[in-house]
């Protein structure tokens, strides 16, 4: 199994300690970058030099709606590769509607209970382990 | 000889007098005939004329009273007469002044005014003409008009009338209504919006609490005595309990009728299709007395209305042999269902309460009370009435109607 490169884009405290947590507790090696702040978040891939194998993304949060910030990254001709999950506890059709229009990877809600919320991103991230993907990094890129 | 001559002249004589007297009693008698003809002729003539005013007299009275403006104008559009309603609905008066339809309509809509005069002259009516008119003190109102061409005796055209209606306010108010129905319909998607929106802040916590309180556990293994770990559990189940509130909350909120998702169901299958859906025990059985009818309506309301109710019915049974017969009886116009079963029962005193949101009587774990909440509120979308009957301890049978 490859390691993951992965951004998590969340901007409560605890879910970001919770998703922390499950990865030590689950020993998987991958790396998670990102500064549990949106705007830094985003000056992060705008550099493209750091960039991630795989995006999870919260749909409601304070400072910018997550929709939003999916367009961003579709919008973009290097970050559009990375395939973005959304992560959130809202399981409103019209959200989940508008993200696959504009193009994710996946839609997870979040459990309430820890063990489930354990158990999903086990095999969401054993997922995207298994699979081939772009590399997006252009620095490191070979012709 | 003379005497011979004077015979002759004597019969020409008679016979001349004789056809003197019966020309004169011709004419006598045509006399006769042409007086009475003149008597009958200036009889008609009376009868005419008093046909002709009261002809006049009634059309006076129509032009006077008639409640809607009227208005007479030559090919020019020149207005030849008005009533009163048209004076005061325009403000102008024919008697003072030279009034012209062109000067009446407003500007922007002199070219729609130019043709359809041509085609009220050409086809000689024109119903249902809406055009925006500016009265003597600049007031502007929209106009409905009815009007026809009135012609001379060689069926030559030779002025126009209209009756026109002043429909300012009405469309002002048709307006008025399609905004608030408009603003309504936004203002519901809002509070759905709101709603997932609330649901989501709520949850979110929750599953905070519920990973900080599994943090505690897991470092601390071993070290909590019997007591707190059974205190764990609980806050564990209250945060299941608020979790399950909270989704029913929502769930309630985003029942409304969405008359685009109408179609022709079939009972029979919603109730086949909810027996593979529902957990049904072993001990219990699902009974459809009758064949069920096609309603009209949307798929999911009769799923979740027939859900619920057989969810309760399997929820509160407490008997070895379980039994829930579902029937229906056709009535006039609407279908009068039934949800029958020998379960717990209900006390009298809570048959309306357990309508209300939040109401539940029993403490059962998956039960919030707004399970039937939710039932009523579907059942008053399609204009029904819900109603119970129950042997306390001994079963309840659910009464519901569906208009047809």
């Amino acid at each position: 199994m490859k390691t993951l490169k992965i951004l998590l884009i969340e901007d409560d405290a605890i879910e970001v300690m919770k998703f922390n947590r499950t990865i030590s507790k689950l020993k998987l090696n991958h790396e998670i970058i990102g500064a549990n702040n949106v705007e830094d978040d985003l000056k992060l891939l705008a550099q493209k030099t750091n960039l991630p194998n795989i995006i999870l993304l919260d749909l409601n949060m304070p400072k910018i709606n997550g929709i939003e910030f999916l367009s961003i990254l579709k919008n973009d001709d290097t970050l559009k590769y990375i395939p973005t999950i959304i992560l959130t506890t809202s399981n409103n059709q019209k959200d989940l509607i508008a993200c696959y229009e504009i193009g994710i990877a996946g839609y997870v809600l979040k459990p309430l209970k820890y063990e489930d919320y354990v158990s999903k991103i086990e095999k969401l991230l054993a997922y995207w382990s298994i699979n081939e993907l772009k590399n997006t990094n252009e620095r490191n890129r070979t012709y | 000889m003379n005497q011979q001559l004077e015979g002759i002249l004597l019969r020409a004589l008679k016979r001349e007098k004789g056809a003197r007297k019966a020309a004169e009693k011709i004419l006598e008698g045509k006399s006769t005939e042409f007086y009475d003809l003149t008597q009958k002729l200036k009889k008609s003539n009376f009868k005419l004329e008093k046909l002709i005013a009261e002809k006049s007299s009634e059309l006076r009275g129509v032009f006077e009273n008639i409640v809607d403006a009227y208005v007479v104008m030559d090919l020019r559009g020149n207005v030849i007469k008005m009533n009163e309603p048209a004076t005061s609905l325009l403000g102008y008066d024919n008697n003072q002044e030279n009034i012209n339809l062109f000067t009446l309509v407003d500007v922007s809509e002199v070219e729609k005014v130019k043709k359809s005069y041509s085609k009220l002259i050409n086809n000689g009516s024109i119903t249902n003409f809406q055009v925006k008119i500016n009265t003597k003190s600049n007031d502007q109102k929209l106009v409905h008009i009815n009007a026809s061409i009135i012609y001379d005796e060689n069926h030559k055209a030779i002025a126009a009338q209209g009756i026109v209606r002043d429909i300012t306010e009405i469309k002002n108010l048709e307006l008025q209504k399609e905004k608030l129905l408009l603003k309504l319909g936004k203002s519901n998607d809002e509070l759905q919006e709101y709603a997932h929106i609330v649901s989501h802040d709520l949850k979110s916590p929750l599953s905070s609490i519920y990973a900080l309180v599994s943090w505690l556990k897991e470092d601390n293994i071993g070290k909590f005595d019997k007591n707190s770990l059974q205190n764990f559990g609980h806050i564990e189940s209250t945060l299941e309990k608020m979790e399950l509130l909270i989704s029913d909350v929502l769930l309630y909120s985003s029942v409304s009728l969405d008359e685009s998702k109408k179609l022709n169901v079939d009972l029979n299958i919603v109730i086949e299709d909810l027996k593979k859906i529902i957990f049904i025990p072993s001990h219990i059985k699902i009974n459809v007395k009758n064949k069920l009818p096609v309603v009209f309506g949307e798929r999911t309301k009769f799923q979740q209305l027939f859900q619920n109710l057989i969810g309760n019915a399997i929820k509160f049974n407490n008997k070895k042999n379980g039994l829930i017969e579902i029937d229906v009886s056709e009535k006039k116009s609407f279908y009068q269902f039934s949800i029958k079963d020998n379960g717990v029962g209900i006390e009298k005193k809570y048959h309306d309460k357990i309508f209300k949101i939040f109401h539940s009587l029993n403490d059962h774990k998956d039960s919030t009370g707004i399970g039937l909440s939710i039932v009523k509120k579907i059942i008053d979308l399609y204009n029904g009435n819900i109603w119970i009957e129950s042997d306390y301890g001994k079963g309840t049978t659910f009464h519901f109607t569906l208009k047809k």
